[in-house]
């Protein structure tokens, strides 16, 4: 290994040397405070790695964005976070820079352009390429940087990451810490070829590979890719090659997967030691090796003041008030009230398609943060016409069509939102972005509560979802239920063209991320739609139709359903009171609370399964806060637990039809 | 083709009831209109007539008498000649023959609740849905004596309110149990008390009583009733008949008190145009019950005092029907019998007043008018719902009744 020559400019080389003490003095700390039950969960520290983030960070502002990895301590103190804040987090404070609701591995100050660092390996990457997709649309210069381990470039995130920020030219440094252990899987065992830096070839991008202990060496070529970013001229991945001196995370065994002779020579590489040598070796012009000498243990007596200082703001500050806990899961409501319509009024009638486009179409036009991403949604206009005509006015930034990559352009989604745009992600069909759902339950859902409500996460995820027309298993599931169970999003599924303009409008007005679903069998229907800019808010279900006798709650294509056998029901002397929640998430429990009390029974029609789904949840909201108004059992009518199959016949043994309606309801009635 | 014969619904939410006993024989020749067999539905027993003519055929599998069926339930035929009883397999019924142990129906049978001093325990409906709980206990009524219309028998919101839309009240105390030996004697009570108390315990809590009392001159009331005796008429009214009578006549200048409360008590429903529907209270060896007479304002006295008297008879036969229960706007109940002057009778709720009538007195020591013959006197007590009427109205009804007692002939003469 050859070794930088000493820089000629001795301030750059006095950062490097300052950063790389901050954060191995902090992680000394931190380690000798979590053998003191300091604290609470894990700490993954950053010991031997330090050259990486001091050398890489150097060159950035505080509005370029990093996204960082469980190992993240490093980052996080060389994009500017003070110790203080990391101790306090990590010993779940107040004064965290999480508020107390992160520890080790979810560390946020978007404030400084930390963005955060995630439990998941992998994510950072296409947040990072989000990051610098906000920055092409928004044109400000700024740079996004994943941090990431050897672990990262093996999983499919890295693939699609790198392949978007290459066709897509984003600034964005991609920077792989090849430590030669996936926790503890050895990265000679996990790839197929020995090296990170190279693969950057196979997506067209410019690949590097360094000494990941020469923090000059790093600090050079991330200089070059920084500006090889902003200028325009696209990603670039960078290899460096470390080893971390301590265990994967404090109070774990070390030396199952590798020796101590290992580690003990690993350390006589260390990166800080190594910068004194070479510094005092080729002292600056001016200075004599012993005052170089005394201006680095300066340095390291001022670190470890800083440092006891942050530990004892750490140990002073107070943990955070358990009345707190579940704040943040959503964004602040706005003050601005969503004007809804009590009804549809408007003499035009359009379909439900020609509403959204509509709402879409202007929201575009009044803000020019929103983009969309989809496979096929820019010249084309979208499979199901969402984007029709819109390539034309907004362009291909804003209507950006996307190779097949759904958990790709899901991740990068997250971090375009947290960066300050609002993508718009249109995934076809629900079933297709179940690839993606890691990066929507454990990233996008989660990233307000995790930053303490100090991101914004809006991001509309879109995509149709229904049974009909032998669509078969992977075009025709709903999945609503299994995105209610997540805190943190949103989930809309609209009935009528009426009710989608206005919630798909609030969706776009909203701070928070939503999973808009729409029925595929009833894009086409027709229905009045006002040309108005009116909004609907989240969580105010609909009476569809009022009734007396028995209360049914559905969704989408199962509200027209349920209408047509409505009429029929009455003749018989049974009258249908029909609700409509319109959103999954919230729910509004309260309508169809109402409406029991007036009826006594409840049915839920529901396309999906039944188990823990919709109507489990209404079923037991209702046995919970009605049970003194049920003149009857709770019945669901649902979908078969069963995957769609394709031949008419079995379609439709699968999903409730009118007959099964109407027989439930009088089946109800008689109990 | 034989016909069957099978239990009919005998209100619009019956869904099964008690099958008493046949009141033909087997081969008995039947021709419609006649009594077939008798059946205790969710009110009263009734006599069901035969729709359809021919001989009475049982099989072997119908319902013993006592057994709770449901509607539907096949219970023999009636043949022409040479037809024969058709095979069990093609009976062709929509309906699962149920034929239910007493002990399991949930509802008491008349027969049990006319033995109800008995040491047998009355069967008790076991399920009801948590809101007919809730409405219940809102109305203040027991479900367990109430037969569920539901899956199983479960008691449903649409049972309570019929049960509490039927009550009947109570406005005089019911005998007292067998007397007391030495060891105190735990006496279940029977599904007609439940009843009862159920509807003392609506009205208790629904009605909102005044008791205004006034004493009338029963003179002429007492007069006319000798000149029917001397007469040697058929049929001779009873006071109570008389004053039922009268007050259909004083309801036409006070029809606010002929009045029923709507079930969700936010209306009063007076009664139409003399269609007065009054009730008497009958004791009978099982309870109060509480006949109502019909069109009192539009019958003579005479077809009033007939209407009364098979009504009390059927009562005390226990063979009321469940219609003749039914829509009365005002309550009459008579203590004189007792004794008793004075006294606070229940109101029939939903009605809105009832009027108890007291003892005939003659006072030998009046001096009114200077005469030696005293004149009958007679405490009319007026109880009101405050919550529907006011205490001026009901005084100027009471007091018009009062005259109208005083001069009784002339009243009925001219109404």
């Amino acid at each position: 290994m050859t070794e930088t020559q000493a820089p000629t400019d001795f301030d750059t080389l006095r950062r490097l040397y300052r950063t790389m003490q901050v954060i191995r003095q902090t992680e000394e700390e931190l380690a000798r405070c979590h053998q003191r039950g300091l604290i609470h969960g894990a700490c993954h520290t950053y010991v031997g790695q330090e050259a990486i983030a001091a050398g890489v960070c150097a060159h950035l502002k505080a509005n370029d964005v990093v996204f960082s990895t469980h190992r993240g301590h490093g980052h996080a103190l060389a994009k500017g976070m003070p110790p203080r804040e990391l101790i306090a987090e990590l010993f779940g404070r107040d004064g965290g820079c999480s508020r107390g609701r992160g520890g080790s591995m979810h560390l946020f100050s978007p404030e400084i352009g930390m963005m955060g660092t995630s439990g998941i390996v992998g994510p950072c990457i296409l947040q990072a390429c989000g990051g610098g997709y906000s920055s092409k649309l928004l044109r400000n210069g700024t740079v996004g940087v994943a941090f990431f381990g050897d672990g990262a470039v093996n999983n499919g995130a890295f693939h699609e990451g790198l392949n978007m920020a290459s066709i897509w030219k984003l600034p964005v440094l991609f920077v792989c810490e090849n430590n030669q252990f996936a926790t503890e899987v050895p990265f000679a065992y996990a790839s197929g070829i020995a090296d990170v830096g190279r693969r950057g070839a196979a997506y067209g991008i410019t690949g590097v590979e360094l000494d990941g202990n020469d923090a000059l060496e790093i600090y050079r070529v991330a200089g070059e890719a920084v500006a090889r970013a902003r200028s325009g001229d696209g990603p670039t991945l960078i290899e460096c090659r470390t080893y971390r001196t301590r265990a994967h995370a404090e109070g774990m065994g070390d030396f199952t997967y590798r020796t101590k002779e290992d580690v003990e020579t690993w350390k006589t590489r260390c990166p800080i030691v190594r910068m004194r040598r070479v510094a005092s070796d080729n002292p600056p012009a001016g200075l004599s090796a012993d005052e170089l000498s005394r201006q680095f243990d300066a340095i390291d007596e001022e670190i470890h003041d800083v440092v006891r200082d942050a530990r004892e703001f750490a140990e002073a500050c107070p943990p955070p008030s358990r009345d707190t806990a579940t704040q943040h899961v959503y964004a602040e409501l706005s003050p601005r009230r969503p004007s809804e319509l009590g009804a549809p009024t408007s003499s035009r009638t359009i379909t439900f398609s020609e509403a959204t486009l509509e709402a879409l179409a202007d929201e575009m036009a009044r803000n020019p943060r929103i983009f969309v991403m989809g496979e096929g949604i820019g010249k084309r206009g979208g499979n199901f016409l969402t984007t029709k005509g819109l390539y034309g006015k907004f362009g291909a930034e804003r209507l950006c069509d996307t190779p097949i990559c759904e958990r790709g352009f899901v991740g990068l989604a997250c971090g375009a939102a947290m960066t300050g745009t609002r993508p718009v992600i249109d995934f076809m069909f629900a079933d297709f972005v179940l690839d993606g759902c890691g990066e929507i339950v454990n990233q996008i859902a989660k990233m307000q509560y995790m930053s303490s409500g100090r991101l914004k996460m809006p991001v509309l995820l879109r995509g149709c979802i229904g049974i009909g027309h032998s669509a078969a298993t992977h075009h025709s599931g709903s999945y609503y239920g299994i995105y209610g169970q997540v805190p943190g999003l949103r989930v809309v599924v609209p009935s009528t063209g009426f009710d989608a303009k206005g919630l798909l409008r609030h969706a776009l007005r909203c701070d928070d991320p939503v999973l808009f679903l729409e029925h595929r069998e009833i894009l086409q229907t027709k229905g009045p739609v006002p040309e108005s800019d009116y909004e609907i808010e989240f969580g105010k279900a609909r009476v569809v139709r009022v009734g007396r006798d028995i209360t049914i709650v559905a969704l989408a294509r199962m509200v027209h359903l349920t209408l047509t056998v409505c009429d029929e029901l009455e003749r018989e002397g049974i009258s249908v009171e029909l609700v409509d929640p319109r959103t999954v998430s919230p729910l509004d429990t309260e309508t169809i609370l109402r409406s029991v009390h007036k009826t006594g029974r409840l049915l839920i029609v529901d396309e999906s399964p039944a188990p823990y789904g919709f109507g489990a949840e209404i079923a037991a909201r209702v046995g919970e806060d009605g049970f003194n108004d049920l003149d009857a059992p709770i019945r669901r009518l649902t979908g078969a637990f069963c995957p769609t199959p394709y031949s008419p016949s079995l379609e439709e043994a699968v999903v409730p039809g009118p007959r099964d309606v109407a027989n439930a309801v009088r089946n109800l009635m008689k109990e | 083709m034989p016909h069957e014969i099978r239990v009919p619904r005998l209100g619009w939410s019956m869904e099964e009831g008690t099958f008493v006993s046949w009141r033909k024989r087997p081969g008995e020749h039947v021709a419609a209109g006649e009594i077939l067999f008798e059946f205790e539905g969710e009110k009263a027993l009734q006599e069901i007539e035969s729709l359809d003519t021919g001989v009475l055929q049982i099989p072997d599998d119908s319902p013993a008498p006592g057994t709770v069926v449901p509607v539907g339930q096949l219970l023999g035929y009636l043949l022409d000649s040479g037809e024969s009883i058709p095979g069990e397999s093609s009976s062709g019924s929509p309906h699962v023959p149920r034929q239910l142990p007493i002990e399991a129906a949930g509802f008491p049978t008349l027969a049990e609740a006319r033995s109800a001093v008995a040491e047998t325990q009355p069967p008790a409906a076991t399920i009801a849905s948590p809101r007919a709980r809730r409405i219940a206990a809102d109305l203040g009524l027991d479900w367990t004596v109430l037969t569920g219309t539901g899956l199983g028998g479960r008691v449903r919101e649409s049972d309570v309110r019929a049960a509490a839309l039927s009550l009947d009240v109570p406005s005089k105390p019911i005998p007292a149990g067998p007397p007391q030996t030495s060891e105190p004697k735990r006496v279940r009570v029977s599904p007609r008390r439940k009843a009862i108390a159920n509807r003392l315990r609506l009205s208790s809590q629904r009605a909102i009583p005044v008791t205004i009392t006034t004493v009338a001159d029963a003179t002429n009331l007492v007069g006319l009733r000798d000149q029917f005796k001397a007469s040697g008429a058929r049929i001779i009214p009873s006071l109570t008949d008389i004053v039922a009578c009268l007050v259909a006549g004083v309801f036409k200048s006070h029809p606010h008190v002929a009045a029923r409360w709507e079930v969700d008590r936010e209306s009063l429903v007076q009664a139409a145009d003399d269609g007065f529907h009054i009730g008497i209270a009958v004791d009978t060896p099982d309870g109060l019950l509480v006949p109502v007479i019909r069109d009192v304002g539009r019958k003579s006295l005479l077809d009033v005092a007939t209407a009364s008297r098979t009504l009390i008879e059927q009562a005390r036969k226990g063979r009321l029907g469940a219609d003749d229960m039914q829509d009365g706007v005002f309550t009459i109940t008579n203590l004189g019998a007792f004794g008793i002057d004075t006294f606070t009778p229940i109101i029939n709720y939903p009605e809105i007043a009832v009027l108890g009538l007291g003892a005939i007195r003659r006072e030998a020591d009046s001096f009114l008018d200077g005469r030696n013959t005293s004149p009958g006197r007679m405490v009319l007590s007026l109880t009101f719902d405050h919550a529907a009427l006011d205490g001026a109205p009901a005084a100027a009804f009471l007091k018009d009744l009062s005259a109208s007692v005083a001069n009784a002939a002339a009243c009925l003469m001219s109404r």
